[in-house]
């Protein structure tokens, strides 16, 4: 997610309001340890002992929430500092703090049954070693933390040093496939990928060793043959509508290859690398009388007409689109907001820690695509619905009415071919059949319809935080001059990391008769005129790349 | 330059103009606009009579006020010996003394916007020259912004200037 | 000052300051014993002024016969300079400060330079003025009622009350009574302009220095609608000697500074800003350090004669002041810089100029202005008076190691922009005033004035960058201006407003197309010289005139 997810993630300010605990919600005490990050996740200094806690974090959190890591501001998610005060306030969570791994060890070696030595020479060896950590219930360390590890009373293992001296990820990998891959979690895959050279941000591996999956960072670029055909196999072999955690390799392949490739086998991607506390978060619930309640402008069944303008609706799709989320100005625009669903599952208190922090601009939808990330295009046809009831379980749960789509795996990067063929089209109208409206797109894309009252829109415009506002402004009013007929319905993207209050200022700057409105209420005036055309993806439409050819 | 009679016409009926919403005054928005350094205010006050268009500039810095108007007639040039062009004035670009001003203008784009063309000498250090100014009047759909975009022969960079219409009520004053 | 008063901002960052070599052995100062408070920068009439009149007005009294007496300013302050100069004076004076907290340490150290107190009127403003007149005639400090038994503990006694005296009546009715009572006693080459702020806050910064030479303040106006203050204050100004001083500022609520500038000029003398300089009174008692001599940075000999390419070559100068706004502003160095140096500091304040001096940048060159030896404007200087003037600055100019004049003339102009033209009959002036100089600068804003006589081109700024006005604007209003000036070479003058950021001057020059060369501004003129591709041009008299001069008496 060099595009969308990455820099969603989770940049959460601790400005956000918060809601009192009410009487009939007091939560019993719980005790819990926390640990404080810094910021120094280099392979030569700070990754072995943060590798080596993260899967003591695993283990120690296997039955029970017990250690909590809270990272540094700058680290990609910033909300572990304030979901930590959630827990406190709402959850009733004590946390004690350790302030080094011989404390974090003296605690919880007892969760650990031994240590794994990885080479740091040879980087999958780490990935390796956290398979292995999930599975024998040991720790990862580096030679140089042995000495810590035993002092502690745990014994090896296993010792990866010189084991895979001059082999190539693939060999590493179909070695560890035969060694381990059988026991490994066949519903949940580790993508250990993210950084690579002189740093990892294994953040994600307390909740691949605590759900004993599998690690690796096989590329999904087609110019690596013999990793994406292990990779294939990997995921060939995984139940469906398994889950692949983590992120690709920076270096090895893009985020559209591998999405592509996961959503090929009906996968669902669920990142980043980087991401926290899934072992600790995983283990609690809503609080008691918690439920969402979604902002709704318009009833399910309300008809609205449209009338002779501008229509605009601004949409952040990046995870909670968090970016913006933090942003000053928050409020002063509508906007729809991606939500990542698959946190009803894996860290409900931090959709809770939203929810309750949401304005009444603020308005959540579905997506992005299916109950994870996925590229519909490519999902296979036996596979697409029961992933899409997964995905209207949770929109329900999530009091959503809306449900946004992103194809990326013919386009460029952010733009180009984002559209969704008819064939695609013709399932999510299926599938979804109480929605009010969809939505499509990353970039601009021409994927609209118009079925049953139920309105696909594509977006019209896609707003670079690093675009100049007067540029913006520009853009949105040659749209608007462009699109003659009236009514028109521009939708606009906002990628994650705009400041909402540089939007207001180009609102401000475009002139004609125009209305910005919630998205719910856009789709139900888009439901009453189509002035759009039908369109979907041509056959002729230049495709960047065209996908995998499943064996 | 036909100043100050014409401001009356800005406000009169222009049965025979292209774009009709282009007539009225049209006050100049700075946060919307390229910046506009030696004027404070600036006015524009536009009056349709046929094919005569008359562009009133009505200039303000400190407390130094300047109306000069630009006729321009659709269906012919027109010469023009007190051409006002709106100076940046911190640059050293003088009308020429004694210079006088081809001007034409084309009602384009289904006959919504206005586009005039000047040729007008300028004094600067080294002379006397001739500046292209390309001009078009872009009223908004909703026919309350103008927009004029200036184009100079000499300059690659275009001026906007986006105009806010005056209310007739509010001109009158 | 729109042109001088934001100049003013001595924004000196110590950052800025190079480390001073060390002093040579002959030069080691002996030990100087002198006091010194920090003001805060509570000036309000109802707050902090009081008391800070009070100790300007001694500190006047102070530095009579010594400098004793240093007053601190936050950098927040218009003069930043007060904190550097500060450690300069103990750096290379080897003054001992000894820190005043509080106004009653100021009194109890130097109540024996007073012989009493003046007491002010809160609700008259004038009444201040006319305190501080009296203050330097009588040795007395000035308080306002509630600092009198302050004053009265140290053994004070009151000299003068002018409470009540002067309720009711206009400024010019209470500066005629003050000019029947004490003009005649005052020095007459040297007058105060204590005007500035008015209203809730006022800051007579430099009343120390009008204390010390018994100067008059007034705040009268030079504006003509206000006939009465102009008749009296042309009356004023026509007393003072020929060549002598105007210091201070014209009163923000009463002219304009072309107005000021333009009355001032009319009578030949001179104007010093701004009426918050500070500690002129305890400055003006220092030389150089010893060996110290003024080497500007000369990019050609004066005699050189060099030749012009096909190209456009660009010349940038800082003129308000030493251009202090800009002197502070990250990038300085980055461009050959011309800076104006005021002259007169020469006299008044020589540790300021030699503080500049040293944190010099081989950028960084230093020219005459403005227009004279002070701020005055040409056009309207009696011609009987030019050459007087004009022999005081060519001194200065020698002094200061300058080979370049920089004039202005705003008087018939409308703020920074219009008519800042010099007529044929002021050019030939400073032809004739100025045999030496490399070349002679005019303008603030964009002027028309242009000459070449022998090898001495004058050239006209062609463009002012405005300090607000973005960054991409400038760029193409260059670039305009190098395509419509199509003769190569073409020499582009710039006159960068105090307060621009260097560094975005240098982005600006990376976006400029053509055969650009940016050059110092004495390259820069020689090569004016050897190829006038500019027209000769004086001040049109159909040209208009924001404002026409005052008819001669």
């Amino acid at each position: 997610m060099k595009n969308r997810f990455i820099l969603a993630l989770l940049v959460l300010s601790l400005a956000g309001g918060f809601a009192p605990v009410s009487a009939e919600t007091a939560p019993t005490a719980r005790e819990a340890w926390i640990m404080h990050f810094d910021g120094d996740w280099k392979n030569a200094s700070g990754l072995p002992e943060k590798a080596m806690l993260i899967g003591l974090q695993g283990l120690a959190n296997r039955t029970a929430p017990r250690l909590y890591i809270a990272h540094a501001p700058d680290f990609p998610w910033e909300i572990t500092v304030p979901l930590a005060d959630f827990y406190t306030r709402k959850h009733g969570v004590k946390f004690t703090e350790l302030k080094t791994a011989d404390e974090a060890l003296t605690l919880f070696a007892a969760s650990a049954k031994g240590y794994v030595v990885w080479d740091t020479a040879v980087m999958p060896t780490l990935n390796v070693a956290y398979t292995i950590a999930g599975l024998e219930d040991a720790i990862v360390v580096t030679p140089a933390l042995i000495p810590l590890a035993e002092r502690h009373g745990l014994k090896r293992i296993d010792d990866l040093r010189g084991r895979y001296d001059g082999m190539t990820d693939t060999q590493i990998y179909a070695d560890a496939k035969t060694r381990y891959f059988a026991r490994c979690n066949p519903d949940m895959i580790m993508l250990m990928g993210g950084h690579a050279g002189d740093m990892r941000i294994p953040g994600i591996a307390d909740w691949g060793v605590r759900q004993r999956m599998f690690f690796h960072d096989l590329s999904g670029n087609p110019a690596h043959k013999d990793e994406v055909a292990l990779a294939m196999e990997l995921y060939g072999a995984m139940n469906p509508g398994a889950f692949v955690f983590g992120w690709h390799s920076y270096v090895k392949d893009t985020e559209e290859q591998h999405t592509t490739l996961t959503s090929t086998f009906g996968l669902r991607m669920d990142g980043l690398q980087s991401l926290p506390n899934h072992s600790f978060n995983s283990q609690f619930t809503f609080t008691p009388g918690f439920k969402f309640q979604n902002q709704h402008h318009v009833d399910r069944d309300t008809k609205l007409v449209a009338e002779k303008k501008v229509y605009l609706a601004f949409v952040q799709s990046d995870g909670i689109g968090l970016g913006v989320w933090t942003k000053p100005g928050r409020g002063k625009l509508q906007l729809a907001w991606g939500a990542i669903p698959s946190w009803l599952e894996f860290a409900p208190a931090a959709l809770e820690y939203f929810q309750e922090s949401a304005t009444p601009a603020d308005y959540f939808i579905g997506g992005l695509s299916g109950p994870s990330y996925m590229y519909p295009n490519h999902i296979p046809a036996d596979r697409f619905d029961g992933l899409m009831r997964e995905a209207v379980r949770q929109m329900e749960v999530l009091d959503e009415r809306i449900f946004e789509i992103l194809d990326n795996s013919a386009a460029d990067g952010n733009v180009g071919n984002a559209d969704l063929t008819k064939e695609t089209v013709d399932r999510y109208y299926a599938a979804f059949p109480n929605v009010i409206g969809f939505i499509n797109g990353y970039g601009p894309a021409r994927t609209f319809d118009l079925r049953n009252g139920v309105p696909m829109i594509s977006y019209d415009y896609y707003i670079d935080p690093r675009r100049p506002r007067e540029e913006v402004a520009a853009d949105l009013q040659e749209l608007i001059t462009i699109n003659r007929n009236r009514p028109y319905f521009c939708l606009v993207h906002v990628r994650e990391s705009n400041d909402v209050n540089s939007l207001v200022e180009v609102t401000k700057q475009l002139h004609g008769p125009i209305e910005i409105v919630p998205v719910d209420t856009f789709m139900k005036l888009a439901a009453s005129n189509q002035t759009y055309r039908t369109r979907y993806q041509l056959p002729t439409d230049p495709k960047h790349f065209e996908g995998f050819r499943r064996e | 330059m036909i100043a100050g009679g014409l401001l009356a016409l800005g406000l009169a009926t222009a049965a025979m103009a292209a774009n009709p919403a282009l007539a009225g005054r049209w006050r100049y928005e700075p946060t919307l606009s390229t910046a506009l350094d030696g004027w404070h205010k600036m006015d524009l006050v536009i009056a349709l009579e046929g094919t005569k268009v008359a562009v009133t500039h009505d200039m303000l810095w400190i407390r130094s006020k300047v109306v000069a108007t630009n006729t321009y007639d659709t269906a012919r040039a027109v010469e023009a010996k007190d051409y006002f062009r709106v100076e940046q004035r911190h640059m050293a670009v003088y009308p020429a003394k004694g210079g006088v001003t081809t001007a034409t203008a084309a009602w384009i784009d289904g006959d919504r916007v206005l586009r005039t063309e000047a040729f007008t000498p300028v004094e600067v250090s080294q002379g006397n020259v001739t500046m292209r100014i390309t001009s078009e009047y872009r009223v908004s759909e909703t026919g309350d912004t103008l927009t004029v975009i200036e184009l100079h022969s000499t300059r690659n960079r275009p001026l906007v200037y986006v105009f806010k219409k005056v209310p007739a009520e509010a001109a009158k004053n | 000052m729109k042109k001088l008063i934001s100049f003013l901002t001595l924004a000196l960052a110590t950052a800025l300051v190079a480390p001073a070599a060390e002093p040579a052995a002959t030069a080691a100062p002996a030990a100087k014993q002198a006091w010194s408070m920090n003001f805060d920068l509570d000036w309000t009439v109802a707050g902090g002024l009081p008391e800070k009149a009070l100790l300007v007005s001694l500190q006047g009294l102070a530095n009579r016969t010594s400098p004793q007496f240093y007053i601190v300013h936050p950098p927040q302050y218009q003069w930043e300079i007060t904190g550097p100069l500060f450690e300069f004076y103990q750096r290379k004076h080897g003054v001992q400060f000894t820190e005043l907290p509080t106004a009653d340490a100021a009194l109890a150290q130097f109540k024996s330079a007073a012989k009493g107190y003046v007491v002010w009127d809160k609700t008259v403003g004038a009444s201040l003025n006319v305190a501080f007149t009296i203050a330097g005639l009588e040795d007395a400090v000035v308080v306002s009622e509630e600092l009198i038994p302050l004053v009265e503990k140290h053994g004070l006694k009151p000299i003068d009350d002018l409470r009540g005296r002067y309720t009711g009546q206009t400024d010019d009715v209470i500066y005629q009574d003050a000019y029947d009572k004490y003009w005649a006693r005052c020095a007459k080459d040297r007058i105060m302009l204590m005007g500035g702020h008015v209203g809730a806050v006022r800051m007579p910064g430099m009343a120390d220095w009008g204390v010390r030479e018994k100067m008059f303040f007034h705040d009268l106006s030079a504006n003509p609608k206000h006939t009465k203050e102009l008749a009296l204050n042309r009356r004023l100004l026509s007393e003072i000697e020929p060549g002598g001083y105007v210091f201070g500022w014209h009163s923000y609520g009463k002219d304009t500074e072309e107005q000021y500038t333009t009355l001032l000029s009319t009578y030949g003398l001179r104007m010093e800003g701004l009426h918050n300089l500070p500690n002129l009174s305890f400055n003006c008692q220092f030389t150089f350090t010893p060996g110290f001599k003024f080497t500007n940075n000369h990019h050609v000999a004066k005699d050189a004669k060099l030749t012009a390419e096909p190209k456009v070559y660009l010349a940038f100068v800082q003129s308000d002041s030493i251009g202090i706004g800009v002197w502070t502003k990250p990038g300085r160095g980055k461009l050959p810089f011309a800076w104006q140096v005021t002259m007169n500091w020469t006299e008044f304040s020589p540790a300021a100029l030699e503080y500049f001096h040293e944190s010099a940048t081989p950028n960084d060159y230093f020219i005459g202005g403005l227009s004279g030896p002070g701020y005055m404007y040409p056009n309207h200087i009696p011609p009987e008076r030019f050459p007087l003037l004009m022999e005081r600055a060519n001194k200065l100019m020698a002094m200061l190691d300058e080979h370049v004049m920089e004039i202005m003339d705003n008087s018939a102009a409308d703020g920074n922009v219009g008519n800042a033209d010099l007529t044929k009959e002021t050019v030939d002036r400073y032809y004739a005033a100025f045999p030496n100089v490399i070349g002679f600068i005019n303008g603030y804003g964009p002027a028309r004035t242009r000459d070449l006589r022998d090898t001495r081109p004058m050239i006209s700024y062609d463009y002012y960058i405005d300090p607000r006005r973005p960054r991409a604007e400038v760029a193409a209003d260059l670039n305009e201006l190098i395509a419509l000036n199509a003769k190569r070479p073409y020499f582009l003058l710039i006159h960068v407003r105090e307060s621009n950021d260097v560094n975005s001057l240098v982005e600006v020059t990376k976006q400029l197309e053509g055969p650009i060369e940016i050059v110092p501004v004495d390259v820069f003129l020689k090569l004016a010289a050897s190829n006038k591709t500019y027209t000769t041009r004086y001040q049109d008299p159909e040209e208009p005139k924001h404002f026409s001069g005052y008819p001669k008496e």
